[in-house]
């Protein structure tokens, strides 16, 4: 140890003695100016007191220099808060902060361009969340079918209308087998062959697949793109989308069906809303039915429904007196319309821009 | 199908309001979609399906009422008096086509005075909005809206020797219809001819030249059965739908020829006087007995999930006219009647039962159990894929799958198949200015070329941003009788660049697939720009193409500014994706970067420079990031360029010191010149 250290005793009470006087000085300051001078007398980068009383720093025994330091430190610190609090004292009772005035915050921000879904997808999804909260699982098909599943296999006989070549967009294909070049040249039908190919005219062609494949227990929804040759005018467009639920167990009878459409509406509508049956007719179930809910006052249409019919289920090899089932269908692009208000049908398939990003 | 309430009221009494009137109706099949007031009567527009002919009657519709609030039916049972002369000696039928005809009758009334029918007959069919011709024609109207059996009646003497054939049009046949035009006939038309010539349109329209006329003595009264698909095809080839050819379509009660006939005639002696012949001409097939149907009632429960008291099921099945054959304690087998073709099971009574008690007393509170479900692998991607596509300023399109021959012949990288064609186009998908482009018939090979239309719509409308993208299948077809590929595709057309349009694409596949690499190869497409763009694959299979839209391709697409486009396959992406990735420790110690600048030919491709950094650099390689192409021909020649790129190094077990990332460099360095001749820049 020199003889002329400092003891830490002293650095430390010069210190404090410092921090005490500079907070006073700078309480007493009544305006900028005199804060100001404050600063200069205590924090003043040349001749402050602050810098004097720490270079007695290089006095204190080396021992003690590290907790000398950290004294010094936190010493400063406190000063410079007193300042702080001072100047915003006199800030405030002088009328408040200055904004820059070259600083425009009204200016648009810089936003990012998110796209948008197109509706029916957001139809879709908001379905196909609904229905896997009451246990049906999504499950896809091909759009090319052939008449055994769009038509044969859901009890719709080769008599019947809805098989007529003008209600269906059947397929001519090339013959495309191995060694024959296939140059499209000569398109020939196959609408007079065993199993016709066509763009399915309903997504229960899925239901045919999966249930072919599946034993029961079976609970799906099959969506997608459907097709029957209407010319597209503001109500009708020659391409849509379904969505059709199946479900077939031990015991499914109408007021399974009646629960669930009710809980689908009511989930979709966002509120209880009362919902009901009135028979109709479709070749795949039976009973059919068509479903409403009550909404603005008057009952509407939400689709078609029924239980699933026992030819329909023995095509693809259940027993009907095993199992029962119920199916339901509606169609994307009416909910989506009514949902969104949307006017033409055809707005849907335009995608202009400008229309897509309203959604 | 429009119903008259007074009309209805002849055959069933009705007291109750009309509200519930419909109400019932719509409740138990015949929806109600509208009342129209007609002078002191209502016509109710009640929707029929397609498997209720029967109610395509008034009678039949009274038979609904009487069933559903328990009123007796009142039917007419028309017993026209005869003059005794037998029809047989005056006219004669046959049938040369019994596939489209499966029966025919005729009856013959003498001496009628043709004039206006009477004042209430008028009133009901004009509720109904049919138009009144004369006592005879309006007749058999107000009988085919009674009982829903078409007629015809004919001026007798103008049947060349009073003898009816029927039989398919012949060759070049052609017939004036009662509307007054004429109809070039198909030779699987059934007509109605006389000895030489056809008279009219079986089951579609009567003809001009027969048609009952003041002048008319005599007439001949048809009833009968004729195919269904033969009347649709007939009715649709000609585009000539009549209440007569929606009634045959549909299927009639042929067992009610007879009591139609006879009404018709009751009710043309009544209002046009004459005389009828005794006897009816009736050839062809009779219809065949309905069979028995069972009806358990364990069923009824099993079915509608509710319990039908018993002593409704019975007076139930009456009401509507089935016969009961047994009933037993826990069935009733019943025969229903003619008019009721779609009962044929039992699930069929169970509908009857069930819609006449009413589905209203059907519960919506079934406690139905509940049951797992999964979102499919596909269907997370697609969600993934949208997201991304979304956040990078894309909108989603939906677009039509038929395609015109020539955007299906612009792109088409997935197969060189001829595309599938359909039988007939859409019609009305295409917009004003492409509607000359061709006609819309051919299944979608490939997505972009509908995507670059709508572009084109955009551009044309002045939207700016226009970012788009679709995800759809694709149709390619197969050999063999396997149905088409039906894969699911995105296509994306971009205002922006290559780079940035294949960046997307790589953050992507980063955000689905992280662990997957993209290679890229030369390709040669038509519509794409040939060096800005390429084919993109995962390890060897296809992933898809992306490139810039050459200035043949934009002007093709009437596009007013560059255009980047790329398709890619989301089976792959599928295939590939993680969807449920694990967690790995990250280093805590500190990364070191070092920066490289190569000098190297142009030919060389960043991929293979960098796939030769990545080799030589070890285990502490973290990161290689390309920063810039840069060319100085004075100093490097004009066949050079320098690649600059940073490489990062980290190692997860210690800080690594300045002579470690050194020894890599040097790596690095020495192999880029031994594989790329690549020089460092001094």
């Amino acid at each position: 140890m020199s003889v002329d250290a400092m003891p830490i005793g002293h650095f430390v009470q010069q210190l404090d003695d410092l921090a005490r006087a500079a907070a006073a000085a700078f309480q007493s300051a009544d305006n900028a100016e005199q804060l100001d001078a404050a600063r200069i007398e205590f924090l003043g980068a040349k001749n402050g007191q602050f810098k004097t009383v720490s270079k007695n720093l290089a006095a204190v025994a080396a021992t003690d220099k590290r907790i000398a330091g950290q004294k010094l430190n936190s010493v400063k610190s406190e000063i410079e808060l007193a300042f702080d609090a001072a100047q915003n004292r006199i800030t405030v009772s002088s009328g408040g902060p200055q904004r820059d005035p070259k600083f425009d915050p009204t200016l648009p921000g810089q936003r990012l361009r998110i796209g948008r879904l197109h509706p029916i997808t957001q139809t879709i999804n908001e379905l196909k969340d609904i229905m896997g909260r009451l246990g049906f699982t999504p499950a896809e098909g091909p759009e090319i079918e052939d008449d055994w599943h769009n038509f044969e296999a859901l009890n719709i006989p080769a008599a019947h209308p809805a098989r007529d070549p003008l209600d269906n967009f059947y397929l001519s294909v090339a013959q495309t087998c191995a060694g024959v070049p296939a140059d499209g040249g000569h398109q020939k039908s196959v609408v007079a062959t065993n199993h016709p190919w066509l763009l399915r005219s309903q997504t229960s062609t899925v239901q045919i697949r999966v249930m072919e494949t599946t034993k029961p227990p079976v609970r799906i929804i099959s969506l997608g793109r459907v097709y029957r040759p209407d010319t597209a005018d503001w109500s009708h467009y020659p391409m849509f989308h379904q969505i059709e639920g199946l479900m077939v167990d031990d015991h499914v009878s109408l007021a399974d069906l009646k629960t669930v459409l009710k809980l689908f509406a009511t989930s979709y509508l966002g509120n209880a809303v009362p919902i009901r049956i009135r028979p109709s007719f479709f070749p795949f179930t039976e009973p059919s039915v068509e479903a409403d809910y009550y909404w603005d006052g008057k009952w509407v249409e939400f689709g078609g429904a029924g239980i699933v019919d026992p030819n329909v289920l023995r095509s693809v090899g259940y027993d009907p007196e095993q199992v029962s089932g119920f199916a339901f269908g509606l169609g994307i692009e009416r909910l989506c319309m009514i949902r969104h208000q949307i006017t033409d049908i055809r707005y849907l398939f335009t995608n202009d821009v400008r229309f897509l990003r309203q959604f | 199908m429009l119903i008259s309430k007074n009309w209805l009221n002849e055959y069933v009494e009705l007291d109750m309001p009309l509200e519930q009137l419909v109400e019932k109706l719509t409740m138990s099949g015949l929806n109600h979609d509208g009342t129209t007031i007609v002078g002191a009567d209502v016509a109710l527009d009640l929707e029929v399906t397609s498997n209720r002919a029967d109610c395509l009657g008034h009678i039949g519709v009274a038979r609904e009422v009487a069933t559903l609030f328990g009123k007796p039916l009142n039917i007419p049972n028309p017993q026209p008096k005869t003059n005794g002369q037998p029809i047989e000696a005056r006219c004669r039928v046959t049938i040369e086509n019994p596939t489209a005809c499966f029966r025919y009758t005729a009856r013959v009334i003498t001496g009628v005075k043709v004039g206006p029918s009477p004042v209430w007959m008028q009133q009901r069919l004009q509720a109904l909005g049919i138009g009144i011709v004369n006592n005879i024609v309006d007749v058999t109207n107000y009988v085919m809206f009674e009982c829903g059996q078409p007629l015809h009646a004919f001026d007798f003497q103008k049947i060349s020797s009073g003898q009816i054939v029927v039989r398919n049009a012949k060759a070049a046949e052609k017939i004036r219809a009662i509307d007054h035009r004429e109809y070039e006939l198909a030779p699987t038309t059934c007509v109605i001819a006389d000895a030489k010539l056809p008279l009219a349109l079986g089951g579609v329209m009567g003809g001009a030249d027969s048609e009952v006329i003041d002048t008319t003595v005599d007439v001949l009264i048809e009833a009968a059965y004729f195919e269904q698909l033969s009347i649709r095809n007939t009715a649709r080839a000609l585009n000539l739908h009549s209440p007569s050819s929606f009634r045959f379509e549909r299927d009639i009660d042929s067992a009610n020829l007879d009591w139609a006939s006879r009404r018709c005639c009751e009710l043309i002696l009544k209002t046009a006087g004459g005389e009828l012949l005794d006897g009816i001409i009736d050839v062809g097939t009779r219809p065949e007995n309905p069979q028995p149907v069972t009806l358990r009632f364990g069923q009824l429960k099993r079915i509608l999930g509710i319990d039908v008291p018993r002593d409704f099921i019975a007076p139930t099945l009456v009401s509507l006219g089935l016969t009961i054959e047994r009933n037993l304690a826990d069935s009733i087998t019943v025969i229903p009647p003619s008019w009721r073709k779609d009962l044929t099971r039992e699930v069929d009574l169970i509908e009857e039962v069930g819609r006449v008690y009413g589905y209203d007393k059907v519960p919506d509170t079934a406690a139905v159990p509940m049951a797992a479900s999964f979102r499919p692998a596909a269907d997370r991607v697609l969600d993934r894929v949208r997201g991304v596509l979304t956040a990078a300023g894309f909108d989603e399109a939906v677009t039509a799958s038929l395609v015109p021959q020539v955007w299906s012949e612009t792109f088409s990288p997935w197969s060189d198949s001829p595309p599938l064609r359909s039988s007939q186009p859409m019609l009305g998908v295409l917009e004003k200015a492409s509607q000359n482009i061709g006609a819309v018939d051919l299944l979608r090979r490939s997505l972009v070329p509908s995507l670059l239309e709508v572009r084109r719509i955009n551009d044309y409308r002045s939207n700016d941003q226009v970012e788009l993208f679709e995800t759809a299948k694709v149709y390619l077809p197969q050999s063999g009788h396997q149905l088409p590929d039906q894969p699911t595709k995105l296509a994306l057309v971009s205002c922006r660049d290559y780079y940035t349009v294949k960046g997307l694409i790589e953050s992507l596949v980063a955000v689905v697939a992280p662990a997957t690499k993209l290679n890229w190869h030369a390709c040669q497409i038509a519509l794409l720009d040939l060096a800005r763009s390429g084919e993109l694959r995962i390890g060897t299979e296809i992933f898809g193409w992306l490139g810039e839209v050459a200035p043949a391709g934009r002007k093709q697409f009437g596009l007013r500014g560059e255009a980047t486009v790329c398709e890619i396959d989301l089976s792959l992406l599928t295939k590939h994706a993680v969807l449920i990735p694990r967690h790995q420790n990250q280093s805590l110690f500190p990364p070191v970067s070092r920066d490289f600048n190569f000098i190297v030919e142009n030919a060389v491709h960043w991929a293979d420079l960098e796939t030769t950094v990545r080799a030589a650099a070890g285990p502490w390689l973290e990161q290689v990031l390309y920063r810039e192409t840069f060319r100085d021909e004075k100093k490097d020649g004009p066949t050079k360029k320098r690649l600059l790129l940073s490489v990062v190094l980290r190692s997860e077990t210690g800080t690594l010191t300045g002579q470690q990332a050194d020894e890599v460099c040097q790596r690095i360095i020495g192999q880029c010149a031994v594989v790329h001749a690549a020089a460092l820049s001094s």
